[in-house]
Formats: structure tokens, C-alpha cells, sequence
């Protein structure tokens, strides 16, 4: 008999899915929404009780889906790491809904509501089931399974940009999902295993032995390129802009914070614990992604400088921060990994709180969004131009928001490398770049515009939109306590990762 | 070459025809033709999948009162070529719906001139 | 700030950079383009024609990088199946312990002889509950697109819908319904057949299903809306199919939670009301997916 505490992780999947199969029968959208917030409030506090039991613990243990152990039965690994990103990834999930509220009850058509948080539910099992799983095949259904939700997520504003956005988003995503699955199918032939010990078990025989060269390798490249595809990689990014762009802002702030993330952690779990960093590095694998990671830091930002829609900044600017993760994934050490963790969860509070604070100062400026129209706009909700500042110096790397620390971590594993040099250059180059938009942002929101100009924007304004929005204020304190957190008390939190990455 | 290329004809098959099929998805810009090519892809991997179980003189694993005399192949492919359809269907389905919209809407599902009206749309 | 209007000035010229109306005085630096000194608000056929040359540019050269792509990655694959095991060989890594044991204990272990059955629902039990959440969302997310709204159809299109469907009704193929009143009886009788064999046979939940949702389009197709709605209208759909779903997921949940935490278990039979339930979700599936696209409507 296993401590009770061992079955929170697969309770929290479950309850997501149940929940997205019942919400579907709720008439009313605000109780659809309820539901799902509460799905994911108690999915982040089943997941802490996990995560203290594994840390405190300094243990990682496997939970059996069924009677079969592995390799025979499906099973899902927990560890300190998994637990920490899953009880993140829930909150801000649960922080993104309620901040992007007043929007998403205005764009999704008030019958068609409760089939967005059927989605959001859904997205959330997937995103812990990718976090948790110990199989790989399971990794591809829910990887599956968040593509569907994700693109419906980004239609569920139905206009007609929309769609074609979406559609573009589709088919980027199911050439990501045909490579993942053909590498996992090479993967499979020549191991012969699906769950993750036994598959790296296999693998490793392979690597010492030496047989079956070119298909190792192959599958290696096709599961990196496959999801890389799906989180944005840098040349293959071209879909995101839109789709992130154009969606609703719950929407925008769950996509660029979490769905990227999410293809990015199981990946990182692939690399840890089947492919090991030692074959990564042999394969020259990790060169490529550190060379698409540094492309991505700098050309997000240089797309981003060009961007006069708000929305559409921010999304170029997720290329950029995913590149810094690739980067320090690319890096080939622990420590990289470390730091791109590290980013995940500094990203994944950054992000969703832009978007969100860009939605309302949009409302607040009669749903413009090109920062032209949204000049003087922060004095018009406080709390959201507050909120897109703090993102913003975050990303941007001041010390004491939690940007600045991540970089830091990036710098510090490049040291070690062959290439400290052109890496430090890129990131310094990159954060150049990242003021160069930022800040012009910052400035637009701040500074008043001619008196003219503001009563032309105030005449579109809804009145109902001025009004404070709590739910939006209580998402984006949480977040930005989120983002002071990471930048204050980091020590712990990279104490943390490092033990889960060690232990995973 | 030619022994490896008879001996893997299956496999050397559905490669061809994800190649096809990816080559399709990318290069098509036709709408229902990338979803055709996306079609293709996949069951190029279905086969890839279904010819990595087969076994020379192997029957179907149904384990009956014919005990374990016979060469069964091998279940697990199969298993996954079953979940592997149903997701494809299910995609299909949704891009299906997506390109109907997209046609009730703009009178057209070549990629080119979507692009180029979106773009007029935006804010 | 009116007391300082040297400073509003400059305040005023870095918020048109801001803005990219204006290049920063240094031209050195950050500047991507050059750029003629345009207006103070660039018109908005500039604006277009830019976006435009983007576009086309764009257009220019991503069939290029396509097709590179997909020949190297076709190239890639083909040398890689070249060095794959041979076909068809008894003693290739693929078949290892874990499909011995499945064909082995797999009859004594889940209950089911064949061996594709009792791995998909109960060694790999978890990838096909995936799988079934798959199907349902599909069919949420064509009905966020094809149910019919305010924002999908205007009143003159369902007026229109409404007057096909009034003449369908009018003029309905005797053929068909002839061969449907005969056909349909024994689709639905096969359909359960296959549903209720899958432990022992090719069969089982998802092509029982598939079946079963075939016969009732046929039945849609054949007889008209009208008559479907006696048999299934929107309430008993959506019954129908979150009971199959929820049923599935509500016993492998606790099939799950026995198992892993070594409980005795009771749940004999599993198989049988699991492949019921998944039937019920893939049957439903098939006929939203035929009449969402058809009408717009469950």
C-alpha cells in the first residue's frame, strides 16, 4: 500500500478530465467557468502537497496506471521538478481564466461558452499528463489532445482572422505531431519499448554498442524537431504571431504561458530521462538547438521591433523567451537545464500577465490594439499599466524581477561551454533588443496623449469597460507576486529544480 | 541496396508516402489538399507501425483454445495504429469543420488569398 | 508639463518613435532600413503596400524552403529505414518480453483473448482513455465551429437550410428508404455483435462503434431529420454520449487506483462495460460529426 499522497498526481489529471466531460452539460458559462477554476485551484494544491511530500522526501516515485508495472502498463513519474512546474502551470492557468474573465464572456458566444472550458479542462489534464507521463505514447496522445484544445482556444473569438489563424496554427502543429510520431515509431522499432526507464535502458545499450546508428540518431532529430515544431521553435514560428496575436486573452495568456511550455517539458523529460545528455551532446544534437535557440533570441525580437500591435509584440516576444529556453537546453549541461527551467516558470508568469494587462488596457481604449491607440491608456486602469510594467522590466531583465535571474542562470551555464563568448554576446544583444520594444511599449502606455486624440479614443469606449475589473486585479497581483518571487527568493526555487532535475 | 530496399519494401513504402504526404502539407495551398496530404502522412506511419509487428508466418494474437502452438504477431503496433487512427480522424474531422467556415466566410480556401485578406482585416 | 516645453518636445518626438513614425535622430544603431522621412502618420496604402511586399516576399521563398525540407527529410527517412530491422523477423528488438507477456498472460491477466483488446484497454488502458477524450473533444470543437449561431449563419441561410430540408422531405428516395428499412435492423444487430466481441474477436469497442454510428446516418440520411430527432435529439445525444464517457472514465479511474495501490479487485468484466461505453462515445462521435456537418445541428 502506497502513501496516499502518491495518488494526487494522477487524482489532478482525472479530475481535469471529468471535469471537462461534465462541464460540457452545464448550460451556464459563468458556472463552466467556476468549475474550472476550481478544477485547476485544486489541481495546484493537490500537486503542492506533492510536490513538499517528493522534496522534503528527496524522492521521485512511479505510479502504476493499473495493475502492470512498467514495461508492461502505462504508468505516470513524479518527481520534486514535475510537481513544482504542474502546480505552477495550474495556477496560472486558474490566474490566466480569471484575468482574461470580462474579455472571454464578451468574445465566445454566450451557448458556445461552456465548450471553451470543456477545452480549457482538457488543456489542463493534458498539460500535467504531458508533465507526469512516463511513457511516450502516452506524451503523443496528449500532446494530441492540447493541439485540438489549443486551436480551439485560439477560433473560439470566431472572427475571420481567426479561423485562418487557426488553421495555420493546425497544420504547423500536425507536421509537429507526424515527425514526434514517426520518430517515436523509429524510436520504438529498434528498442522495442515505450515507457521511459525501460526505453533509456535500451537506448543506452544502443549508444554502447553502437548498433543501429542512423535510425537512433534520426529518431533523436525527428522527437526534437516534432516538438520543437509545436513550441514555436525558431524557423518554425511563423504561425504563433497570429494565433497568439489574435485570440481572446485568456487565450492568448494560456497559449504563449503554458501550451508552449508544455511540448517544452516533455521534451526536456525526454532528455533527461531517456536520451541522457551525453548522447544528446554525441549526436550533436544539442548544437543545433543551441544554434535555433540563439537564431529565435534574436530574430523574436527583431520581428517584435516591428511590431505596432500589442498582442502581436508579445507573441513575437514568446519566440524570443522559447529560444532562451532551447538555448540553454542546447547548452549540453545540468545547469542549463536549470536555467531553462527556470525560465519556463518565470515565462509562464511573465507572459500570461502581458497579455492579460494588454487585454484590459485594450478594453480600457475602446478594444484598440496598436500602441498608437493605447497611448495614455495606463492611466485609464492602473492596475493593468502596473502589471504590463512589471512584466515588461521583467522580460526585459531588471534586477529583482524574475527575468533577471534567469538570465543570470543562462550566463552562468555558459561559462563552462566552448562558446561562452558568443553566447554572453547573443544574450547581452538579446536583452538590447528586448528594451528596444519594451520600453517604447512602456512609454506609449505612460505617456498622455494630445487631448484630441484621447477624447477620439474615448468616444469608442464601452462604458461598462472603465469599471474595475476584480478578477483581473486579483489574476495580475497574484502574478506579479509570482514574478517578484522568482526575482527575490530564487535561491530556493533553483535548489528545488535541481534536486527534481537530479532525482527525475 | 536493392536487398535492404526489398527486404524493408514496406517501410521503404510508407516512407515514400510520408514524404508525399509531408511535401503535401507544406507545399499545398489548397486547404483540403493539405488536409489530404496530412491523410496521407499518417497512414504512411500507420503502415510503418503495422509492418514493424509483422512476424513471417505469424496469425492475428487472438489467444484462443489454439494455445500458444502458433506464431502470433506482434500486438503492440497494432494496438497503437488504432489509437494513432482515431486521433487522425478525429484532426480531420476539425480541420474539416475549420476549412468550412473559412469557405462560408472568405469564398475561397486557397492559403494565398487568405493570407492576403486577413492581413486587410486586422486591426 | 506645459512649464516645460522643451522637455514636452522631446517627450514628443520619442513618443513618435515610439510610434515608427518618426526615425531616432542617431541613424547608426538600431535602425533596421533605411527609410524615406515620411509623415507625421504614415497613409494607410503605405501601410498596405508594406504589409503586401512582406507577403509576397514571404510567398517568394517558403515553397523553396518547403521543398528542401521535405527532400532532405524524405532522404533522411529513406536512409533510415534502410538501416531499420529487417521485416518480418522473429528476433527483432521489437519483439521483446513485453509483447511475450502480453500474448502469455494477456487472456489470464485482463480477461481477453485477444491480445490487441486487453493490451488498448488494459495494459495501455490510459493511452485509450486519452484517445477516447480525443473523439469527445473533436466533436466540442466542430461544434464550436458548425453549430449553428448568430455568428455562422445569417437568417437567410437557415431559411434556406430549412426549405432543403422541407423539400427532402417531400421528395425522399424510395430506394433508399427501402434498402435502409431493410439494412438498418442488421447493422444495428452486427454493431452490437462487434461491440460485445471485441475480447474474443477483431472487434471491440471502437469498430463496434464506428458501425453503430454508420447505421445511424444511414438511418439520418434515409428518413430525414424529423424522424432522427424521435430517435435522438440534441438532449439525448449529449446524454448519451457524456454517460459512455464518463462511465469509461469513472471505471478505469478506480480500475487505476485499485491497481496501483494493490487493492483487491473486483472488476470483472471490465472489458465488456468498458468497450460499451467507448463504443457509445465512437458511435456518438461519427454521427455528430455527419450531422453538425450536414445540418449545423445535433
Amino acid at each position: 500500500m502506497r502513501p496516499f499522497v502518491e495518488n494526487f498526481p494522477f487524482f489532478s489529471i482525472f479530475l481535469a478530465i471529468l471535469a471537462a466531460i461534465v462541464t460540457a452539460t452545464i448550460r451556464s458559462g459563468r458556472a463552466a467557468y467556476w468549475v474550472t477554476v476550481g478544477v485547476c485551484a485544486v489541481g495546484a494544491a493537490l500537486n503542492a502537497c506533492v510536490l513538499e511530500y517528493t522534496y522534503l522526501g528527496d524522492l521521485s516515485f512511479t505510479y502504476t496506471m493499473g495493475r502492470f508495472l512498467a514495461p508492461y502498463g502505462n504508468a505516470i513519474n513524479c518527481g520534486p521538478l514535475q510537481a513544482m512546474l504542474t502546480t505552477s502551470f495550474s495556477l496560472v492557468m486558474a490566474a490566466s481564466l480569471a484575468g482574461g474573465r470580462r474579455d472571454l464572456f464578451q468574445d465566445v458566444l454566450p451557448e458556445k461558452q461552456r465548450l471553451y472550458f470543456v477545452m480549457v479542462d482538457m488543456l489542463q489534464a493534458s498539460l500535467l499528463a504531458l508533465t507526469y507521463t512516463n511513457d511516450v505514447f502516452t506524451g503523443y496522445v496528449f500532446i494530441e489532445i492540447s493541439t485540438i484544445a489549443a486551436c480551439a482556444l485560439v477560433m473560439a473569438k470566431d472572427n475571420g482572422p481567426n479561423l485562418i489563424a487557426t488553421i495555420r496554427y493546425l497544420f504547423m502543429s500536425l507536421v509537429g505531431s507526424g515527425l514526434f510520431l514517426i520518430g517515436l515509431t523509429v524510436l520504438n522499432s529498434i528498442t522495442g519499448y515505450l515507457l521511459m526507464p525501460s526505453l533509456a535502458e535500451a537506448v543506452e545499450g544502443l549508444r554502447l554498442s553502437g548498433s543501429y546508428p542512423i535510425p537512433l540518431t534520426v529518431a533523436v532529430g525527428l522527437i526534437v524537431a516534432g516538438l520543437g515544431v509545436k513550441s514555436a521553435m525558431f524557423p518554425f514560428h511563423l504561425w504563433l504571431p497570429d494565433a497568439h496575436g489574435g485570440a481572446t486573452s485568456a487565450s492568448s495568456a494560456i497559449l504563449s504561458g503554458l501550451v508552449l511550455k508544455g511540448y517544452i517539458v516533455l521534451l526536456l523529460v525526454m532528455i533527461l530521462r531517456v536520451f541522457s545528455m551525453e548522447l544528446m551532446v554525441e549526436l550533436g544534437v544539442t548544437d543545433v538547438i543551441l544554434a535555433f535557440g540563439l537564431l529565435g533570441m534574436i530574430f523574436g525580437s527583431l520581428a517584435a521591433m516591428r511590431e505596432n500591435h500589442i498582442k502581436r509584440m508579445l507573441a513575437y516576444s514568446s519566440v524570443a523567451q522559447v529560444g532562451y529556453i532551447f538555448m540553454g537546453m542546447g547548452l549540453g549541461s545540468v545547469e542549463g537545464l536549470i536555467a531553462s527551467c527556470f525560465h519556463i516558470l518565470v515565462h509562464a508568469c511573465c507572459k500570461p500577465l502581458l497579455f492579460l494587462c494588454a487585454g484590459r488596457l485594450s478594453a480600457v481604449s475602446g478594444h484598440h490594439k496598436s500602441l498608437k491607440n493605447l497611448r495614455g491608456s495606463a492611466y485609464r486602469d492602473v492596475v493593468a499599466g502596473l502589471g504590463f510594467t512589471v512584466g515588461a522590466l521583467s522580460m526585459i531583465g531588471i534586477p529583482l524581477f524574475g527575468g533577471f535571474v534567469s538570465k543570470l542562470y543562462f550566463a552562468n551555464a555558459a561559462v563552462p561551454t566552448g562558446m561562452t563568448a558568443m553566447i554572453l554576446l547573443t544574450i547581452a544583444l538579446s536583452t538590447v533588443l528586448n528594451a528596444l520594444y519594451y520600453v517604447p511599449a512602456l512609454l506609449a502606455i505612460w505617456v498622455k496623449p494630445p487631448a484630441e486624440d484621447e477624447a477620439a479614443i474615448l468616444a469608442d469606449v464601452h462604458p461598462g469597460e472603465t469599471a474595475r475589473d476584480r478578477s483581473f486585479m486579483a489574476a495580475a497581483i497574484v502574478l506579479t507576486l509570482g514574478i517578484f518571487v522568482l526575482g527575490i527568493f530564487y535561491h530556493p526555487i533553483t535548489d528545488l529544480i535541481e534536486a527534481g532535475v537530479w532525482l527525475i | 541496396m536493392l536487398e535492404d530496399i526489398i527486404q524493408n519494401r514496406y517501410a521503404v513504402t510508407a516512407v515514400i508516402l510520408f514524404g508525399i504526404g509531408f511535401t503535401n502539407l507544406m507545399l499545398q495551398q489548397n486547404l483540403l489538399r493539405k488536409v489530404i496530404g496530412f491523410n496521407i502522412m499518417d497512414s504512411a506511419i500507420f503502415l510503418l507501425l503495422a509492418s514493424l509487428g509483422y512476424i513471417d508466418g505469424g496469425v492475428a494474437p487472438i489467444v484462443g483454445d489454439r494455445g500458444f502452438d502458433p506464431l502470433y504477431i506482434n500486438p503492440i503496433p497494432s494496438g497503437l495504429v488504432l489509437t494513432g487512427i482515431v486521433v487522425s480522424v478525429s484532426i480531420t474531422a476539425f480541420s474539416l469543420a475549420l476549412i468550412q467556415r473559412i469557405y462560408r466566410r472568405y469564398g475561397t480556401i486557397e492559403m494565398r488569398e487568405l493570407l492576403e485578406r486577413a492581413k486587410k482585416e486586422d486591426d | 508639463m506645459s512649464k516645460q516645453p522643451e522637455k514636452h518636445d522631446r517627450l514628443r518626438q520619442l513618443v513618435s518613435w515610439v510610434d515608427g513614425d518618426r526615425e531616432p535622430k542617431d541613424q547608426t544603431l538600431f535602425v533596421m532600413e533605411q527609410r524615406p522621412h515620411r509623415d507625421f502618420r504614415p497613409s494607410e496604402e503605405e501601410f498596405e503596400r508594406r504589409e503586401k511586399d512582406r507577403l509576397r516576399k514571404f510567398f517568394n521563398w517558403y515553397p523553396i524552403a518547403a521543398a528542401v525540407i521535405s527532400a532532405v527529410l524524405g532522404l533522411i527517412l529513406l536512409a533510415t529505414v534502410m538501416n531499420m530491422p529487417g521485416f518480418g523477423q522473429e528476433d527483432n528488438p521489437i519483439n521483446n518480453e513485453v509483447s511475450q507477456r502480453y500474448l502469455e498472460q494477456g487472456a489470464e491477466e485482463t480477461g481477453s483473448e485477444n491480445v490487441v483488446t486487453a493490451m488498448i484497454i488494459g495494459y495501455r488502458g490510459f493511452d485509450t482513455l486519452g484517445e477516447s477524450c480525443v473523439l469527445f473533444l473533436a466533436v466540442a470543437a466542430v461544434m464550436i465551429l458548425l453549430l449553428r449561431d448568430r455568428k455562422n449563419t445569417s437568417e437567410h441561410e437557415a431559411r434556406q437550410m430549412e426549405r432543403e430540408e422541407e423539400s427532402v422531405q417531400e421528395h425522399a428516395d424510395l430506394i433508399l428508404k427501402q434498402v435502409a428499412w431493410v439494412l438498418i435492423p442488421f447493422i444495428f444487430l452486427f454493431a452490437i455483435y462487434v461491440l460485445l466481441n471485441g475480447e474474443t474477436s477483431p472487434g471491440g469497442g471502437f469498430s463496434g462503434g464506428t458501425i453503430l454510428g454508420a447505421g445511424l446516418i444511414l438511418f439520418s440520411a434515409a428518413f430525414g431529420t424529423r424522424h432522427m430527432q424521435t430517435l435522438m435529439n440534441r438532449r439525448r445525444y449529449s446524454a448519451v454520449r457524456t454517460f459512455g464517457l464518463l462511465l469509461y472514465g469513472i471505471l478505469y479511474g478506480i480500475y487505476i487506483f485499485i491497481g496501483a495501490n494493490d487493492l483487491p479487485n473486483y472488476l470483472t468484466g471490465m472489458i465488456l462495460l468498458i468497450d460499451l461505453a467507448v463504443g457509445l462515445v465512437v458511435a456518438c462521435t461519427m454521427y455528430g460529426f455527419y450531422a453538425l456537418f450536414s445540418r449545423g445541428e445535433i
